[in-house]
């Protein structure tokens, strides 16, 4: 009996082993955003958190695979940033064929002949670089062809808590009162403090890679400050780049921000109305606007999201942009595999106003236009920000290295560990020395 | 009893009190972060989100774990850690307590300098052969497959030092008597030493368990096929951008559920890892 039994397992493995093989293309999609897929039934809607990043891919890559079912859709969820993967993968000759990416990481790859240029692929589908944002079409263009199929852009924003701006006295018409120049800040900051006994900004400063950076990013870019004169080089100790790390420290100082927040400490000191105003990016809207319709909450009724105030004069408004791009890693694929990553790159293109949802801002033209995106909340408030942000330069390396260094720096002169003169020097020295000495 | 034997009583008893009270504060050092992991696992993202700090009345849920049951995925990077981390030990054991025996007992040519070759394994970090490996594995097209999550863990220059240590430990006088009873080579080691070594191979058996199941990176990088994640891996694929405020119950849901077979290890060999202690300590 045993005997049978194991003969007839025997067989049946054989005959799974002799299964025909799948003849659809098959590609393989890597992407970050996590897994949700316990709250996203293949095929339904999600049953919790419906503008999640997560949520909002894991449906768009189902529907994708429904409506085409010639071809078979692998999809690997990897840990963020995934570029440690990545990089792996590419020296293993193993590359996915779809790779979420920063477009400020573009250029790391693209170097080094990596990636596939997309400009023949996506214009097959019907997909051009003129149906791109500026900014978007800047960050995904290098040496005059497209690498990347822009996906949002995001940027930091300052997020209101507007039950307290009215304590404050500075909302006005229903608007809040933003400064107009630094010692503006200081003083509605001053006044701030002084009517809520809070502090005005909630900052996140401890463990922070990326927040300062972006501050001094966005000021330096408004006033058209070169920030890198060439691919190898940085220039970061500039009046403009002091004046700035200067206010930011004043703040600090004069304890007008929250101190020693680490990210989850100050989203919870916001969500919870311990301060006026968080600089964080276009992802946190969607939360904070749940909170806001929640009765008894300190954000009830009471959030509004704003671009960063012109403070220092600037011919431009400033809006420093980064956003997330698709990218075909180079690799051997069959005609049939290339043809259904571009079907893939063109579903997402199209399909790029749902992923808005989760609160990024837009990277496709035709978007901006679209009244069911501009319906969605604070779009009107943040739409121009698609036209006058501002990305870096796509011919400088290690965009992510060099602001962890810069912020680390950065937030030793604002909370007084350096002066801020050696603080700039030293993130100088330190990213171009990195920097030049890259192959 | 004498006036002077009072004093030395109590010097005793405060003595005794405050070994106690260090002993305790040590305790809650240990277990608070582990209690509170707990605890914090039973609470909604919402509240874990909105309090700070935490009602400990409540209100509490069993959410983040149903939701761990949903995600059927999360069982495969469970059973692949289980495969990785128990072959490993099984490995590691088996050719350190080889290798141990042959440096502490047996004698042959460069058997020295051997010894210092393998030791000399303990001074080179992973980090620095880390892309050599994934190069080999690469042209082996073995990423993704259990043999390169396993391999690499087999080297195990501690291992082979403990053990060499432990084979050392025993006296010589036993190998002699086991000779007059005409056991050779092998059945001396196998029925006369290794039982004598089970603090040891206990204590690395543990260590290499609890190496492998907590290992990250080389499964990040060799592992890139979800099917292939391990528990580690697979976590951290799973948690969205902004989990540590947005998914924090679920995420220390995952961490128990990842702790507990690290708890079963130690509740069931905790009476061999105490002798692997005192034992190496008395070394």
């Amino acid at each position: 009996m045993r005997r049978r039994a194991l003969l007839g397992g025997l067989a049946g493995l054989s005959l799974a082993g002799c299964a025909p093989k799948d003849p659809r293309p098959a590609i393989t999609v890597q992407r970050i955003f996590g897994d949700c897929r316990a709250h996203v039934p293949k095929g339904g809607a999600p049953t919790q958190n419906l503008n999640g990043e997560c949520e909002i891919i894991t449906g768009l890559l189902d529907r994708f695979e429904a409506e085409n079912p010639d071809i078979r859709l692998n999809v690997n969820a990897v840990a963020w940033p995934g570029y440690d993967q990545l990089s792996a993968q590419i020296a293993a000759d193993d590359a996915p064929d779809l790779v979420t990416m920063h477009m400020a990481v573009i250029p790391d790859y693209q170097i080094h002949g990596l990636l596939t240029p997309l400009d023949a692929g996506l214009k097959a589908q019907g997909v051009t670089p003129d149906q791109f944002t500026p900014v978007a079409r800047r960050a995904v263009t290098m040496d005059g062809e497209v690498y990347g199929l822009p996906f949002d852009a995001w940027t930091q924003l300052f997020h209101i808590n507007m039950n307290l701006f009215a304590r404050a006295g500075l909302v006005r018409g229903g608007e809040p009162v933003l400064p107009r120049n630094a010692a503006e800040l200081l003083d509605q900051a001053r006044r701030f403090r002084a009517a809520t006994g809070k502090p005005y900004l909630v900052q996140s400063s401890v463990n922070e890679r990326a927040a300062f950076a972006r501050n001094l990013y966005t000021y330096l870019l408004s006033a058209h400050e070169v920030i890198f004169p060439d691919p190898h080089h940085i220039r970061l100790n500039t009046p403009r780049a002091r004046e700035v790390v200067g206010l930011f420290k004043r703040i600090h100082d004069e304890r007008l921000t929250t101190r020693d927040l680490d990210y989850v400490a100050a989203t919870t000191a916001f969500i919870n109305g311990e301060g006026g105003v968080y600089i964080v990016g276009t992802w946190m809207i969607g939360n904070f606007d749940n909170e806001a319709a929640q009765a008894g909450r300190p954000l009830y009724r009471g959030y509004r999201v704003k671009p960063y105030p012109a403070l220092f004069g600037d011919p431009v408004l400033p809006a420093f942009v980064d956003g997330h791009a698709w990218v075909m890693p180079k690799r051997r694929r069959t005609p049939e595999q290339e043809r259904a990553a571009f079907r893939l790159l063109k579903f997402l293109s199209v399909h790029e106003g749902d992923w808005t949802r989760s609160g990024h801002l837009t990277s496709m033209a035709a978007v901006v236009g679209d009244p069911v995106y501009q319906a969605q909340p604070h779009r009107r408030d943040l739409m121009a920000i698609t036209s006058y942000g501002q990305g870096l330069p796509t011919d400088v390396q290690r965009q992510f290295a060099i602001q962890a260094m810069l912020s680390e720096e950065l937030a030793a002169a604002i909370t007084g560990i350096k002066p801020i003169d050696r603080a700039l020097t030293d993130a100088e020295r330190r990213i171009n020395d990195m920097l030049t000495n890259l192959s | 009893m004498s006036a002077l034997a009072l004093p030395v009583v109590r010097g005793r008893q405060v003595w005794a009190w405050a070994r106690i009270a260090f002993c305790a504060v040590m305790l809650a050092l240990v277990l608070a972060p582990l209690l509170w992991t707990v605890f914090l696992s039973f609470r909604t993202n919402i509240d874990l989100l909105r309090q700070a700090p935490l009602d400990l009345r409540g209100p509490y849920t069993l959410d983040n774990y149903a939701e761990l049951l949903r995600n059927q995925t999360l069982f495969r990077w469970f059973f692949n850690s289980l495969v990785v981390s128990t072959v490993t030990v099984a490995g590691v054991l088996t050719l350190s307590s080889l290798a141990g025996y042959a440096f502490g007992r047996l004698e042959f040519p460069g058997r020295n300098w051997l010894y210092l070759i393998v030791l000399a394994g303990l001074a080179i970090p992973d980090q620095s052969v880390i892309l050599t490996r994934h190069q080999i594995f690469s042209d082996l097209h073995w990423h993704n497959t259990y043999r390169a999550l396993i391999l690499p863990g087999l080297s195990a220059p501690l291992g082979v030092f403990l053990m060499t240590e432990a084979f050392r430990a025993i006296p010589r006088a036993q190998d002699d008597a086991a000779r007059l009873d005409r056991a050779n080579a092998i059945a001396t080691f196998w029925h006369v030493l290794l039982p004598q070594t089970v603090p040891a191979l206990a204590s690395l058996g543990i260590y290499t368990f609890l190496l492998s199941w907590n290992d990250y990176w080389w499964p990040l990088i060799s592992a890139t096929r979800p099917s292939m994640y391990t528990l580690t891996e697979g976590m951290a694929a799973a948690q969205s951008n902004y989990v540590e405020v947005l998914g924090k119950g679920v995420l220390m849901a995952e961490a128990v559920v990842a702790g507990l077979p690290v708890l079963i290890v130690y509740i069931l060999f905790q009476k061999h890892i105490v002798n692997a202690v005192t034992g190496m300590v008395k070394l």
